[in-house]
């Protein structure tokens, strides 16, 4: 993948999948990576080696999620922040081929961004606290108007650029 | 709402559902896509064949459909009370930071400023001009603007109660209250607050989402061509999805209180350090 790519996120070898980086994109462009700042460029040396990825198409991987080993995974994402190259820890617990937990593991250099992931990554505190979707009775979410058919396109590309 | 029958479709790069209480008939869901269809031909940056690349590639003057009169009204009033920051013209901005046609993602070069409104563009009624090839960029309120022209052909076929969700950018017309999340901007399954909806339009925008690069965001500062970065995310009530879809962006530049000077709207401003402002509609609706 081209460096400044937008997942970024730098795999340990044996996690290199390309299902399962697959699926490590998706729940970063959901915005699961907390921070201030959105994910960054993470240059991905250590995936030059990694097995070339299971013959099936990679949009197939994507839509029917098969090819994922179970197991947990971790992979680290930077970010820039304004206060400089910030790195998110995404740990992912994959069972029966989906992902069954996430965890943002935080390890910021810089004492203000810490402060800003450690209410990120516990729900926005201060005035406002997230509570879990599933859990609450509504019809409809307003969210971000972002999911676009076109970033998924892009995402398709890394995929792509990734084998 | 939830025996009601949906209708889903993809329409201009996104997920849409219309729910009814009875289904739509064939000819008019083939008419919502038409529409739609038409509205992307039209007013597209991403495709060729599109009216606004026509205008980027040859500049001249340009009898745009209907629907332009109230959206270039829109902008022009928001382009004064931003004091430039949002313009149609950032497309060459975005472009120029890798959010091109191709989605290179790739920044061909230093950020770009938008050009100055008045020497590059002449927007009145329908008729768009301009004397060198422009990029109009109508993102910030043409998601909003369609589903307000899909209501319109909603209610014109005699439907009477709907509700139109343009992947979160939400209408509620003659459906009674329908509960809603306010999606929490950095985890999708979570939600900040929840809003119930009656009649009226529910629009958000988040910087976090589509972000690329060095810290890249699509949420561009027109006089400066550099993303925007304090609040994270935005909601917004008015009566027209097009008003509500482009003040969601206008929080991102000036301080809703300011924006209430001129729009008839309820704002909720979420920043990036956790707190939140809000107009008193919003009152309540957030987890605490």
């Amino acid at each position: 993948m081209r460096p400044s790519s937008p997942t970024s996120l730098s795999l340990s070898r044996d996690a290199f999948r390309n299902g399962l980086f697959a699926g490590i994109a998706g729940l970063s462009l959901a915005g699961t990576v907390a921070g201030c700042a959105p994910s960054s460029a993470d240059n991905t040396p250590g995936t030059a080696g990694a097995p070339p990825a299971p013959s099936a198409g990679s949009s197939s991987l994507a839509a029917s999620g098969t090819g994922y080993k179970d197991g947990t995974y971790s992979a680290d994402g930077n970010y820039v922040s304004p206060n400089g190259t910030e790195t998110v820890g995404v740990q992912l617990t994959l069972a029966a081929g989906k992902v069954s937990d996430v965890q943002i593991t935080q390890h910021p250099s810089n004492p203000n961004t810490r402060k800003f992931q450690g209410q990120f990554a516990g729900g926005i505190a201060a005035q406002v606290v997230g509570r879990n979707i599933d859990e609450l009775n509504v019809s409809k979410v307003a969210g971000s108007s972002l999911t676009s058919g076109g970033f998924n396109q892009a995402v398709a590309k890394i995929k792509s650029e990734a084998q | 709402m939830s025996d009601w029958e949906e209708f889903s479709f993809q329409g201009i790069g996104t997920d849409w559902a219309v729910s009814t209480p009875l289904p739509l008939p064939a000819p008019l869901r083939t008419h919502l896509l038409d529409r739609v269809e038409k509205f992307d031909g039209d007013w597209s940056r991403f495709r060729s064949d599109s009216l606004v690349a026509e205008l980027a590639r040859e500049p001249g003057r340009y009898e745009f459909p209907d629907e332009a009169a109230p959206l270039g009204e829109l902008y022009r009033l928001l382009y004064r009370i931003t004091g430039g920051a949002m313009t149609p013209l950032i497309g060459g901005s975005l472009e120029r930071l890798g959010y091109d046609a191709a989605y290179s993602l790739q920044p061909a070069g230093p950020p770009l400023p938008a050009p100055e409104w008045e020497s590059a563009l002449a927007w009145s009624g329908t008729v768009v001009a301009a004397g060198a090839p422009v990029v109009l960029d109508i993102g910030a309120a043409g998601k909003g603007l369609l589903v307000d022209l899909v209501a319109a052909e909603l209610e014109a076929a005699g439907v009477g109660g709907f509700v139109i969700d343009a992947s979160g950018d939400l209408l509620v017309r003659g459906a009674g209250p329908v509960s809603v999340a306010l999606e929490h901007p950095y985890n999708p399954e979570q939600a900040i607050g929840m809003i119930h909806l009656d009649g009226r339009a529910l629009c958000a925008s988040a910087a976090n989402r589509r972000a690329w690069g060095d810290g890249l965001h699509h949420v561009l500062d027109g006089t400066t061509g550099q993303p925007v970065r304090t609040a994270v995310a935005t909601w917004t009530l008015a009566d027209t999805a097009m008003v509500a879809d482009a003040l969601a962006t206008a929080l991102f530049f000036v301080p809703g209180a300011t924006l209430q000077e001129t729009f008839d709207f309820s704002w909720l401003t979420v920043f990036s350090d956790g707190s939140a402002a809000y107009s008193a509609e919003f009152e309540g609706t957030l987890f605490t």
